[in-house]
């Protein structure tokens, strides 16, 4: 048996590490929910034999941190930099390095993007959890010296109207989930000041038991304000901004690091940090003004790991060390351990770095927005991480062994997949629309978009519901305009599909990328960069670690082919509960430049009697379509990526933006062509006449419900139709009219339907009460 | 040196400060952000502000201290213990007070507006949750009713599309409805109110009235015209770019702009 561990201090305590035998390290693991591996351990273990004395407590704390998952990637990391991290794109400045990427805007300003996930404290606590999500992506940007300017939320949940009786212990109904992330979104971001301009939400029985939170945020910085994450001089002073330290969010990263199970209810919710939108407002408004005045040598935002990992971290970028005096730090409770001190999530707070003259200057600014400013500790060139607790060290270890982190080359197997095209009879085809148009993962989001303000700040140039008012409909992306001087814009989109994740892995990812060209594209933006939340199952899983290999060459693929990188993103793994793992979630937010705001397109039809043309290739790809999953089909041939056939296609389509012969623009993605059209058509109220017989080679319910990537839709005036025609390759499916209905005609097939009805079964897809 | 004429009021939660003082600017009215504690002494001497150096008070939107409790009403209660005198005075004065969305709940909670009878300090109306109870982000139509000192350049009649984003707007008087409407039309207090894109008023229709507002009342004024409230945003649609429906219909410049434009054109009078 093991000595118990011996008290250094009231509240710290030595382990006792160095004599225990394998089973008794696991043991040991177990009890403290340190997350760590017998490997991980016997490596502790090591470490300690050679500094020739046992960890305290503190330390043991420290390294879980630092070592989850979570943290240091370490399943995930060999895997990203061969695909994700392995593309180059001259419009970079600084990407993946610290917590949020940075870009080239135009001479004088960059942005910043950065995409978080926050899907396990969600699960809990769906309010709490997504509006802590929030905070901390906030933060990500607001450490970069960037203004944040926009927030982006891609949300998946399991069917709504998922039986209650087949839920198994501790897990909470979809419903009450989604009601939950979206009003915790929307009462957090509304609060703080960002408009909430993108995102979107799926639907899918494997997110029954972990539904997926992936929060993203956009910034904008002036060149010589960007800050980085790292300690600046020997004898800095490091200061700890805005909330106090509390019990939440303890061990939220080891928990982030493992499955969900009936057991997370009791024994997480601890895990689950609470947001404060109000300290957080003036937090990110005193740190800017701070850092603009020039005040600070370092920022770094308090996530995962609390202030073991910012301390840590911030002295090992700067190749410095740093000592922390616990017993400075502001705590919400009495009697919180020197542990709990260390690794706390609580929120809303920030790690400054400043010169010891700047010290007063910086305090006058954070006193004039209320937000507690303490003095916690010094820059020093120990290369080592100090932490000192009523006078005694209770915690001295090298940074290099503590950050350096441990890396797996974990075994994996590429499951394969049902391929094989199923036999069916085709549907009646009306009956077949409304469904699809009265699907959760198709209908109307007007009730989530509206519910965020997505305008604050007045820069929303084109806002996520596009066209007549009070009959408005998707966009393809928002459209911000950042800078008061310039015209010149940023266009904001989210996009993945689950579903053809799931049935192939690498062509749903590389989907995924497609489809955010296409959108950025949409609008009139050139394409530039993007950010991946890859969520996933449980990576120590042979056939989980497969598809995220799989995901990660699929994305690999697609960004190469369009010269647009990954400036920043997140791993997620272990998200999966009672009903195993989730579809393979690659979910990506993509950025364009738009030259010119006042050249955004829409996607509402405008006119009667203009014409609608066909951009790219329809092709026989169902696998994984909206239309199979509705027929209960299995199999098929999910939709290829063709770049050099959509990058045709965008270059074209950008040339006669250009030349304002588009009147409006939608891409094509879940359900196919005909709900893009619908979608335009809700959007100008106004009727469509299609005739797709000019579409070749296919059955009418192929050229109707395919997914294929590489297209998009474009209304174009009758008088701008030659034109339009000599320099696109597009073929015309139709025209507008003013009757308020739309028929579709095609070999044989020719029928009608009422516009009113479609909306409604559009509008009633998903009912939020 | 000139003196600055827009004071716009802000404390922690307020979110819509930059561009309402970037309205201002355009219209060629100075402006200054100036936080709460500013002008209730609770700053260091070198920060303090008069609200006698300005000419308007303008409280933006947002959220004050989080309004958790009730909107406007921690915002409310810090003037009142401390300068709600002073804006009284102000007000006396014929300088000009004005407050959007989160604005107009302060000036409702100050009994500022709709002030009947002078009575100030206690609340005399309420702007209480939306009837379908959601946060509600969207573009609405507003009718000019009448003519105060911020809308002097506005026609009466005229339709203005300017978007709103509030979860508390519904403008109401509680038990009492019918009566302190009454009071209010007889009083000529109002100045905005929700109506369709024909100008025919919305009658209480979901979404044309975004929020159930008794009346379809948007906005009001006090009995002199020169305190002003409304739920939508005039700040946010100063360009015809700002507009929800801009790619499809002609807009001039935005409809906000005019708001704005007709309290520089007062400020010079006075």
């Amino acid at each position: 048996m093991p000595k118990p561990c011996a008290k250094i201090l009231d509240a710290v305590y030595e382990v006792n590490l160095l004599d225990l035998v394998d089973s008794e390290l696991e043991k040991l693991s177990a009890e403290k929910s340190l997350g760590l591996s017998l490997g991980e351990m016997r490596k502790i273990q090591n470490y300690f034999i050679e500094e020739g004395r046992n960890p305290s407590d503190v330390e043991l704390e420290a390294l879980a941190q630092s070592w989850s998952e979570h943290c240091c990637y370490k399943s995930s990391r060999p895997i990203l930099k061969k695909t994700v991290f392995n593309i180059s794109a001259p419009q970079n400045i600084c990407v993946i390095s610290e917590d949020a990427g940075l870009v080239d805007f135009n001479s004088e300003y960059a942005y910043v993007v950065a995409l978080e996930s926050h899907n396990h404290p969600s699960a809990l606590d769906p309010y709490g959890g997504a509006a802590t999500g929030i905070g901390g992506v906030l933060r990500d940007v607001v450490c970069m010296g960037a203004k944040p300017i926009a927030l982006i939320d891609p949300l998946f949940f399991g069917p709504l109207n998922y039986p209650e009786k087949k839920l198994s212990k501790g897990v909470k109904h979809p419903r009450y989930l989604f009601k939950g992330v979206v009003s915790g979104i929307a009462d957090y971001g509304n609060r703080v000041g960002v408009p909430t301009v993108a995102g979107m939400v799926e639907f899918d029985e494997s997110y029954v038991s972990n539904c997926l939170v992936n929060v993203g945020c956009v910034g904008i910085v002036k060149k010589k304000e960007i800050i980085h994450s790292r300690a600046g001089n020997v004898g800095d002073i490091y200061v700890l901004a805005g909330g106090k330290t509390g019990r939440d969010g303890i061990h939220g990263v080891t928990f982030a690091s493992a499955e969900l199970d009936a057991e997370s209810e009791e024994k997480d919710i601890p895990a689950v940090q609470l947001g404060y939108a109000i300290m957080k407002e003036p937090l990110m408004h005193a740190c800017l003004e701070a850092n603009r005045k020039g005040l600070l040598t370092g920022m770094k935002d308090f996530g995962g790991g609390g202030l073991s990992c910012v301390s840590s971290e911030m002295a090992y970028a700067g190749g410095k060390g740093a000592v922390v005096d616990l017993d400075k730090i502001p705590l919400k409770q009495e009697g919180m351990f020197p542990w709990e001190i260390w690794v706390s999530e609580s929120q809303e707070r920030m790690l400054l770095s400043v010169r010891p003259v700047d010290i007063e200057k910086v305090r006058e600014i954070f006193d004039f927005w209320d937000v507690p400013a303490t003095i916690i500790g010094e820059v020093n060139d120990t290369k080592r991480i100090t932490a000192t607790y009523k006078g005694k060290i209770v915690l001295d270890m090298d940074l290099g062994f503590l950050l350096g982190g441990v890396v797996y080359e974990r075994p994996y197997k590429l499951i394969p997949r049902n391929t094989s095209e199923p036999q069916y009879s085709i549907p009646d085809l009306s009956e077949m629309i409304h469904a699809l148009l009265n699907s959760p993962r198709i209908g109307s989001r007007e009730g989530i978009i509206r519910g965020y303000d997505f305008e604050v700040g007045g820069y929303t140039i084109l806002k996520p519901m596009q066209g007549l008012v009070n009959s408005q409909t998707h966009g393809d992306a928002a459209v911000l305009k950042p800078l008061k001087e310039s015209f010149q814009g940023l266009a904001v989109t989210a996009d993945v599909n689950p579903l053809l994740c799931k049935h192939d892995p690498y062509w749903g990812a590389a989907s995924a990328v497609d489809e955010v060209v296409r959108n950025l594209v949409a609008v009139n933006s050139v394409p530039h960069s993007m950010a991946d939340c890859l969520n996933f199952g449980n990576p120590e899983k042979e056939g989980c670690l497969g598809d995220f290999v799989d995901c990660c060459e699929g994305l690999h693929f697609a960004a190469s082919a369009y010269c647009m990188s990954f400036v920043s993103g997140n791993v997620s793994f272990y998200n999966e509960g009672a009903y195993g793992a989730i579809a393979p979630t690659p979910a990506l937010i993509g950025i364009g430049i738009m030259p010119d705001v006042r050249n955004s397109i829409s996607s509402d039809l405008k006119k009667e009697d203009n014409l609608l043309y066909l951009v790219g290739d329809s092709k026989h790809e169902l696998g994984g379509s909206e239309y199979y999953r509705l027929l209960g089909l299995e199999g098929g041939r999910v939709p290829r990526t063709y770049p050099r056939e959509t990058l045709k296609g965008m270059n074209s389509l950008l040339n006669v933006m250009d030349k304002k012969l588009v009147r409006s623009c939608h891409d094509i993605s879940t359900g196919g062509l005909i709900v893009s059209a619908l979608e335009m058509a809700f959007g100008g109220n106004l009727g469509l006449d299609l005739d797709l017989g000019v579409i070749p080679n296919l059955r009418t319910d192929i050229k109707l419900f395919s997914e294929s990537n590489g297209r998009w839709l474009v209304e174009v005036g009758e008088d701008d139709a030659e034109e339009f025609e000599s320099t696109t390759s597009a073929i015309k499916i139709g025209n507008t009219r003013k009757e308020k209905s739309l028929r579709i005609k095609d070999n044989g097939t020719d029928f009608t339907l009422p516009l009113n009805k479609l909306r409604e079964s559009w509008d009633t897809a998903l009912e939020m009460e | 040196m000139k003196m600055t004429e827009a004071c716009i009021l802000y404390m922690e939660g307020t979110n819509c400060e930059e561009e309402t003082k970037q309205a201002f600017e355009e219209v060629g009215v100075s402006a200054e952000l100036v936080h709460l504690k500013q002008l209730t002494g609770d700053v260091s001497k070198n920060l303090e502000r008069n609200l006698f150096d300005y000419r308007i008070l303008m409280i933006p939107g947002g959220w004050s201290a989080g309004d958790y409790v009730r909107a406007g009403s921690i915002f409310a209660a810090r003037i009142k213990s401390k300068i709600l005198k002073e804006i009284k005075e102000f007000i006396g004065n014929g300088y000009l007070v004005g407050g959007i969305c989160t604005g107009f709940q302060v000036l409702t909670e100050l009994g500022l507006l709709p002030g009947f009878d002078g009575a100030y300090g206690v609340p005399q109306a309420a702007l209480t949750t939306n009837l379908n109870s959601a946060f509600q982000c969207r573009p609405v139509y507003l009718k000019h009713n009448r003519k105060c000192a911020f809308t002097q350049k506005i026609g009466v009649g005229r339709i203005l599309q300017v978007p709103v984003a509030h979860a508390e707007g519904r403008f109401i008087f509680g038990e009492n409805n019918q009566m302190y409407l009454e009071k209010l039309l007889d009083n000529d207090q109002v100045v905005f109110r929700y109506c369709f894109p024909s100008g025919e008023f919305a009658g209480g229709k979901f979404p044309e009235n975004p929020n159930g507002s008794l009346f379809d009342i948007a906005g009001i004024c006090n009995l002199e015209g020169n305190v002003l409230g409304m739920m939508p945003h005039p700040e946010r649609v100063m360009d015809s770019i700002q507009h929800a429906d801009w790619t499809r219909t002609q807009h001039d410049t935005g409809d906000g702009r005019i708001f704005f434009e007709s309290i520089a054109e007062h400020l010079k009078k006075i």
